[in-house]
Order: structure tokens, then sequence, then C-alpha cells
């Protein structure tokens, strides 16, 4: 799965450990949805759209597998 | 229920671990020449306390963890649960078979939990950087290293201690052979990470 969580941490100018604490997770986690190396489930990445008030599709879109 | 920090945890587990290894080296020798039930059962069964202790503070460090965490101490307990279950299945047949006597069989129950934690750890530390996280990046908690080194002063501990009180001269190796291993392990992670921050120092 792709996402733009990076993307969309940097355009608010958060750090990593900025955003886990806003989200109640560790800072590896954070590192590992932004790498792609961990899908979060529904509940966190409802959270995450709740955070930058976007719809969760437009944040993570279906990878190629 | 106040999150307990990596720090914290840290600390206290190696806090109940050297109370367990003081336990072991003090009274489990006692329990053989209690006369009474009572001294027994005391002496034998006391540190199992600080084990006791350990698992709640995994449990309760579990329990705070975020999803991914939760994810990875599945993966470190699944794998170290398999290791054990064969450990403990290798040894129970040499045992029946009388290839071990049935008196080490008893000491090898005894490194059941010691076995089931170190694969835990290696498993779990697999899984972090499987997902992103390497044992040298840690930010909080105790350095490894420094972990490393705590274990390594614990098994030069019990060897001086099986040198001087049991004379047994294999328990010896085995505990030499365990502290210099940990020593080794804590060498390439200082060294590791002073790399490390030279590099980030430029």
């Amino acid at each position: 799965m792709n996402n733009k969580v990076r993307e969309l941490r940097g355009e608010h100018g958060w750090s990593q450990g900025d955003l886990a604490e806003k989200l109640d997770v560790s800072r590896q986690t954070v590192n590992a949805i932004e790498t792609g190396k961990y899908d979060p489930s529904l509940p966190l990445a409802f959270r995450i759209a709740k955070l930058f008030r976007l719809s969760i599709e437009s944040i993570f879109q279906p990878g190629k597998d | 229920m106040t999150r307990l920090s990596k720090t914290q945890y840290d600390q206290r587990v190696f806090a109940a671990m050297a109370v367990y290894v003081a336990l072991v080296l003090l009274l489990l020798p006692q329990a053989r020449h209690a006369e009474t039930l009572l001294p027994r059962l005391t002496s034998s069964l006391l540190p199992t306390a600080p084990m006791l202790y350990v698992l709640w503070l995994l449990g309760k460090r579990i329990w705070q963890s975020d999803e991914l965490e939760q994810r990875m101490h599945l993966i470190g307990l699944g794998a170290a649960s398999a290791v054990v279950g064969v450990f403990s299945l290798i040894g129970g047949f040499l045992a029946v078979a009388k290839v071990v006597p049935h008196d080490a069989a008893a000491t090898l129950l005894l490194w059941t939990f010691p076995i089931l934690m170190f694969s835990y750890s290696i498993a779990r530390t697999w899984a972090a950087r499987h997902y992103g996280g390497g044992i040298c990046e840690e930010t909080d908690g105790i350095p490894m290293h420094r972990r490393f080194l705590v274990l390594t002063l614990m098994f030069v501990v019990i060897a001086a201690w099986a040198y001087f009180r049991s004379n047994d001269d294999v328990a010896v190796g085995v505990f030499c052979g365990f502290a210099t291993g940990f020593a080794l392990a804590a060498l390439i992670l200082a060294l590791r990470r002073w790399r490390q921050s030279k590099h980030a120092d430029r």
C-alpha cells in the first residue's frame, strides 16, 4: 500500500516524534508506516485521516500487489 | 495506568535479574540441605518471585504498546515458544533415553526461562529490524551494549561463585564462555554505536 503520510507530515512541519505523540503510537510505527513497511489497522488509518482532515483513500492508495 | 518508559522497564528488569541471580546462588544450594519442608520450599521457590515480576512487567509493557509493537512482541513470543518447545522436547527425549542423567535434566529445566527470554529478545530485535528499526538505532532505554555489559558482569559473578563454591569445572567453563560472548557482543555494539555517532557528527 502506498501512502502520503510523510508528505502530509512535512506540510505540517511535524517531526516523526510529534506525529507519533499526536497518534499515540511509537516513533518507530510512524517510520514503518511512512516507509511502507507496515500498513496501519483501520482504526489507526482513521486516526491519521482525522488528524490531517482528509479521507482515508486520499492518504492511502492500494499498491501493485 | 501510567505508561512505563523503556528506560524504567530496562532498569526494573535488570534489577529483577540481579535479585534472581543472587537468590539462585545463595538460596538454591541450601534447598537440598534443608531438613524440613518449609525452608526447602522457601529456598527453592523464592527465586521465581523476581521472574514473576519480570513477566508482569513484560505483560504491562505489551498491554501499553501500540499495534506494531504488539505485533513485534507476538513474533518474539511465538519464536521463543517454538525454541523453548524444541529445547524441552530434545531434553526430555535425551532424559528418557538416559543419554543425560535425570539430575542434568532438572538443571536443563532451569534454563527454560533464560532461553525463552533470550530467544524472545533475538526474535523481537529481528522483527524490529524488519519494520525499519535496529538494535543500534534505539533512542530510548538502556543502550544495547550496556545491557550486554550488565549480562557480562552477572556471568562473571556466577562464574566466580561456581569456581569458589562448587569447584565444578564444566559449570565454570560454561559461565566464562557466556561472559566472554556477552563481553564481545558489548564491545562490537559499542564500536558500532561509536562509529555511527562519529558519522552523524560529520
